[in-house]
């Protein structure tokens, strides 16, 4: 089953980014609410955008579906502007702004076909098909407002996929799931951005869940970027991976490591028994020959990993996360 | 065209589902009837009425039945633009290829067809009921004048959904909104014998006092009146639109 088969051409040779923010900017009388904001989200790219309460997210989200205005610079979707050709824009959007909202007195159905009819191409073999996708069988002639959050969260989405889009804007897409709910959601997050080259904006407080789902975070504090980073990168490009070695003599496996040329040891943790050092791949099966020739039994190998969290506060400073 | 019609399908399908969407109808039949029983039952002059055309042509503008179209008209629809704020629904509307012009105008037209289904539930209440009491019959003349007066009564009550729908997109409130309609419908029987007062809305709504009473005010005619009707609503609509049109949705 194709989920979003394109029936508007994808930008050929996928070169131009879906969403680009060029310089966007939100006053608000005196107050810059988002300042000179730019960043891209490509095809197939699932982006995180992350930022401590007040740091402008939901009003950058607005400002990229048309509701707010404004100020300075511009969004382009598919290579249209939101200000001048708002409908070309946003006819390649599927959004989900703050909470899924919908005609509490109408069945998921009504509410799917209002969006539907809202559109130039989404027909009742479509409806039913994005019902499928997201499990809404069973609760499509109840009421909306008889829904748990979770149902109302699938039918947020249902509905933003609804017209095939380019471009799909979550905000906060797992709020109100249960685990598996969430689990779920998140793998087919993923597989419609790998397999139909939709580009995902995500913004979310749960920093575990962006780390899990996103493949780029994007950073901002205050209106304005802090960082864009590849998740799953280290700080500094470039750097060895730090390893975290169990062994059952830590000093003379410190020798050992030692005596190497291009490995470092940074820490040892005699409560833990654990080595910490840098190594390339290619020098580890001389580290682990060298722990064997001094007599060093190795329980484990492991690469340690800053947390997002650890990042994202030392990013932020440590600001409350939103 | 297809697409404008789709929206006002989905505004439609938005007043029609709800529950309470039957509460005005009902309202207006069950006044309807009332009114004709309590006519015919103890009213003296009904003996001058000799059909239901006559008594048609005589209750469904705004100095009968067509007051209570008009009221409940605004009651139904005052909500149209303020609901989707209330809701939050609003988010969900405006991020489609649609335009917010377009989409104002949709919910307004789907106002201006509850208007007119609520002449219609009047005009129809009235002939049945005032059928049995005075018989089925009439004139052609008489049909004349039912088909221009329940067209006075549609006017009278389009002018007081259309302010009413004018704050609603303003304020966001349907509280304000039906507030405002009210009061406005309010206005229509006092008169301010001054000039200035041909030029306000209010004694220029009922188009019906041209073929009974004579103009309100000197100077005032059937044509007159439609002119100042047309310029007031133009200006509620712009002032409806340009406001929907440019305001950030928070």
């Amino acid at each position: 089953m194709t989920l979003t088969q394109p029936n508007r051409p994808l930008q050929a040779g996928g070169e131009e980014p879906v969403l680009r923010m060029q310089d966007v900017t939100k006053r608000i009388g005196r107050k810059t609410i988002v300042d000179k904001l730019s960043f891209d989200v490509r095809r197939g790219e699932i982006v995180g955008l992350l930022g401590p309460n007040g740091a402008g997210k939901t009003t950058t989200i607005r400002m990229m579906t048309g509701l707010i205005k404004i100020s300075a610079g511009d969004v382009k979707i598919g290579g249209r502007s939101i200000q001048d050709h708002f409908k070309e824009a946003i006819v390649h959007v599927g959004g989900i702004i703050e909470n899924p909202e919908f005609y509490p007195y109408m069945s998921g159905y009504d509410n799917l076909k209002q969006a539907a009819r809202m559109t130039d191409s989404v027909d009742e073999a479509r409806i039913m098909e994005v019902i499928a996708l997201l499990g809404l069988q069973e609760a499509l002639h109840k009421k909306v407002k008889a829904y748990s959050l979770g149902m109302r969260q699938r039918l947020g989405i249902a509905q933003a996929l609804l017209d095939r889009p380019k471009l799909l804007i979550l905000d906060e897409p797992t709020n109100g799931l249960d685990p598996a709910g969430i689990r779920e959601m998140r793998d087919y997050l993923k597989k419609i951005a790998h397999t139909e080259g939709i580009a995902i904006l995500v913004s979310s407080h749960l920093l575990s869940e962006i780390e899990q789902m996103c493949t780029r975070v994007v950073v901002i504090q205050n209106g304005k970027l802090v960082t864009e980073h590849a998740i799953g990168e280290s700080g500094n490009a470039g750097a060895l991976p730090e390893l975290r070695i169990r062994v059952d003599k830590p000093d003379a496996a410190k020798r050992a490591i030692e005596a190497l040329e291009n490995v470092r040891v940074t820490e040892v943790r005699e409560t833990e028994s654990d080595v910490i050092c840098q190594a390339a791949d290619a020098d580890m099966p001389e580290l682990i020959d060298a722990l064997r020739r001094a007599g060093v039994a190795v329980y484990r190998i492991a690469e340690t990993k800053k947390s997002l969290e650890d990042e994202f506060l030392q990013w932020t400073g440590g600001n409350q996360i939103a | 065209m297809r697409n404008f019609t789709r929206l006002i399908q989905n505004e439609w399908l938005k007043l029609t589902k709800k529950r309470s969407f039957w509460v005005p109808p009902v309202l207006l039949i069950v006044i309807s009837v009332l009114v004709t029983v309590m006519l015919y039952k103890f009213s003296s002059n009904v003996a001058e009425i000799d059909s239901v055309a006559a008594y048609l042509a005589g209750m469904v503008g705004a100095s009968g039945l067509g007051q209570f179209a008009a009221i409940l008209s605004v009651v139904g629809t005052a909500g149209i633009v303020a609901q989707e704020y209330a809701q939050g629904t609003v988010k969900f509307l405006l991020i489609r290829s649609r335009g917010r012009g377009e989409i104002l105008l949709s919910k307004y037209t789907a106002a201006v067809m509850y208007t007119l289904m609520m002449i219609l539930i009047a005009g129809a209440a009235l002939y049945v009921s005032g059928g049995f009491a005075f018989g089925f019959g009439g004139t052609g003349a008489q049909w004349l004048d039912v088909l221009r007066e329940s067209a006075y009564g549609f006017v009278y009550s389009l002018v007081y959904v259309t302010l009413a729908f004018m704050v609603g997109a303003l304020t966001r409130s349907t509280g304000v909104a039906i507030g405002a309609g009210l009061t406005g419908s309010m206005f229509g029987g006092i008169m301010i014998f001054k000039d200035f007062y041909k030029y306000v809305l209010f004694p220029n709504a009922d188009l019906s006092v041209y073929g009974t009473a004579g103009p309100p005010l000197p100077g005032m005619s059937i044509g007159f009146s439609l002119i100042v009707l047309a310029v007031y609503m133009a200006i509620f609509l712009a002032a409806g639109y340009t406001v929907f049109r440019r305001r950030d949705v928070a």
